[in-house]
């Protein structure tokens, strides 16, 4: 008999839209050496893959992601030193955070329920969330005696300011669906039965959308995030120079063209 | 009017006053066979006399500079056959290149591609470019200028990490090491590179000739000498056409118009 390998991560491909679903809900999502080699796997196709224009991550069940498996970490499955916790970090999360962040084509979060520590994580890497009523982030390091990791150090204070994120960091308290919302941490709430149908119309119109402006934006808006003002302008020019040089730019100002025409 | 010539691992594209030289082995990420090597210094050689060309661009294309030396080529020689063959000591054309040498790397610049990057005089670097000495991985150190050229220009502890680790740097972390003029899209660093000769080509050849030797003169020599040398070559350009050009088109307004005299 072939054992089966259990799917902590599912992922399947649909008119452009790259779903990425934890698929643990009996244990809330937790991310355990499994799940992070799926979910390794699955973002990396996501990237590679043409055929997906816009990636969306969420959970299966109540939650987002409920974070690391601190079960599995206590029995010491691959993450037993601190050595091996700063390896993992640093080999494992490292690149599925940063791929999130800089593959050209827009990653939104579909925040089906709570997104906790490293599920946090993931969560805010994305760039776009939609959440429901039910959703919140918790930053839970301190509540098990650590220090943010994931990135939120970095992504936190931009996307909430720093005393959002330090007091999230210093209590383990959770930010609610309404104050995300707020904050613009989340960028719309709607009700859980609605998020589905919600998410894929805008992950429809996104993969709609010239792929190159997509790409060319994210680009330029994570160039900025670590450059000068006039370095930001630069690189604008220059990204504008290669994008007007496309065929999708020819294509959108023939479109410009006509749209007015039959106005008139 | 674009020439080209036929070459069987590069391509030169000849539009004057500059040459664009392209790696062209991609399917091996460009490896530095020495059939490339011959064929790459002997079309440096010829752009170098070629006077119709004042400024050349060197590039691995959109994917990848080049991915270091052809180790298959490489993994069974012996130290005297290495010697004779002085593989790595073949640059010259390259090194001694007297037009200004824009390199436009996109993806891989490692190991020999890192050093042929380093060989030139402004680096352009798309996004995705990543500079390293992957050599100590292979039991070896880098032997075509890696462990001289890093140093002098992105300083010892920087160059230590790079020799020692074997870990690429990306194009971003090399642009604030200093050895990366400008960073851009992907497909904006062949253009931009080629936008730089452009540039360049309009320059007074002389003077963007012996810019570019006084420059590299302050890697070999101590000071004093690097400043009398600047100081010959300063007084020299008085003797041409071209500083009498340059100076009357300053002063009447215009621009100048440089025949290389």
């Amino acid at each position: 008999m072939a054992t089966e390998v259990e799917e902590h991560v599912k992922a399947h491909t649909h008119d452009g839209i790259g779903l990425i679903r934890f698929n643990r809900p009996e244990k809330m999502n937790a991310i355990g050496a499994l799940t992070r080699q799926q979910l390794a796997e699955a973002i990396k196709q996501a990237e590679r893959d043409d055929a997906v224009r816009v990636v969306v991550l969420t959970g299966s069940g109540r939650a987002f992601c409920s974070g690391a498996d601190v079960t599995e970490m206590a029995q010491g499955a691959g993450m037993r030193t601190p050595e091996d916790v700063g390896n993992v970090l640093r080999n494992e999360y490292m690149p599925m955070l940063t791929r999130l962040r800089t593959m050209p084509k827009p990653v939104i979060a579909a925040l089906n329920g709570p997104a906790v520590g490293i599920g946090a994580s993931f969560a805010l890497a994305c760039d776009i969330r939609i959440g429901t009523p039910e959703s919140y982030l918790l930053e839970a390091f301190v509540n098990i005696g650590l220090a943010p990791d994931g990135g939120v150090s970095w992504l936190l204070p931009r996307l909430a300011g720093t005393g959002i994120a330090y007091e999230m960091f210093f209590t383990g308290k959770p930010l609610s669906a309404s104050d995300a919302h707020r904050l613009g941490v989340i960028n719309r709430i709607v009700p859980a039965d609605r998020l589905e149908e919600e998410v894929r119309e805008l992950a429809a119109q996104l993969a709609a959308q010239p792929r190159g402006a997509l790409a060319g934006a994210k680009r330029a808006v994570n160039h900025a995030l670590e450059s000068s003002f006039e370095q930001a302008l630069e690189f604008e020019s220059y990204l504008q120079e290669a994008q007007a040089a496309s065929p999708e730019f020819a294509e959108g100002v023939q479109n410009f063209l006509a749209r007015r025409a039959a106005k008139k | 009017m674009i020439a080209a010539m036929a070459y069987e691992h590069i391509q030169v594209e000849i539009e004057p006053p500059i040459a664009t030289v392209t790696l062209n082995r991609p399917k091996v990420l460009n490896a530095l066979s020495p059939a490339l090597i011959q064929e790459m210094t002997g079309a440096l050689a010829s752009l170098d006399a070629d006077e119709s060309v004042q400024a050349v661009v060197l590039t691995g294309g959109p994917k990848v500079f080049a991915a270091g030396a052809d180790i298959g080529d490489m993994a069974d020689r012996s130290a005297v056959e290495q010697l004779t063959r002085d593989q790595t000591g073949r640059w010259g054309p390259l090194a001694g290149f007297t037009k200004p040498l824009i390199a436009a790397v996109n993806g891989y610049a490692l190991g020999g591609g890192c050093e042929v990057a380093l060989m030139c005089d402004l680096i352009v670097a798309g996004e995705t470019a990543r500079f390293g000495q992957p050599e100590i991985n292979l039991g070896i150190i880098p032997g075509a200028g890696g462990t001289q050229r890093w140093p002098r220009t992105a300083g010892k502890y920087a160059a230590m990490e790079v020799m020692l680790t074997g870990a690429p740097v990306t194009a971003q972390r090399a642009y604030e090491l200093g050895i990366v003029n400008r960073v851009v899209p992907a497909e904006m660093t062949i253009p931009l590179a080629k936008r730089f000769a452009r540039q360049i080509a309009e320059k007074p050849p002389l003077a963007a000739r012996l810019a570019k030797e006084a420059v590299l003169k302050a890697f070999e020599a101590p000071l004093a000498e690097g400043l009398a040398s600047e100081r010959k070559s300063f007084y020299f350009l008085f003797a041409t056409e071209d500083q009498r050009e340059g100076m009357h088109a300053f002063l009447e307004k215009r621009k100048g118009v440089f025949k290389g005299r």
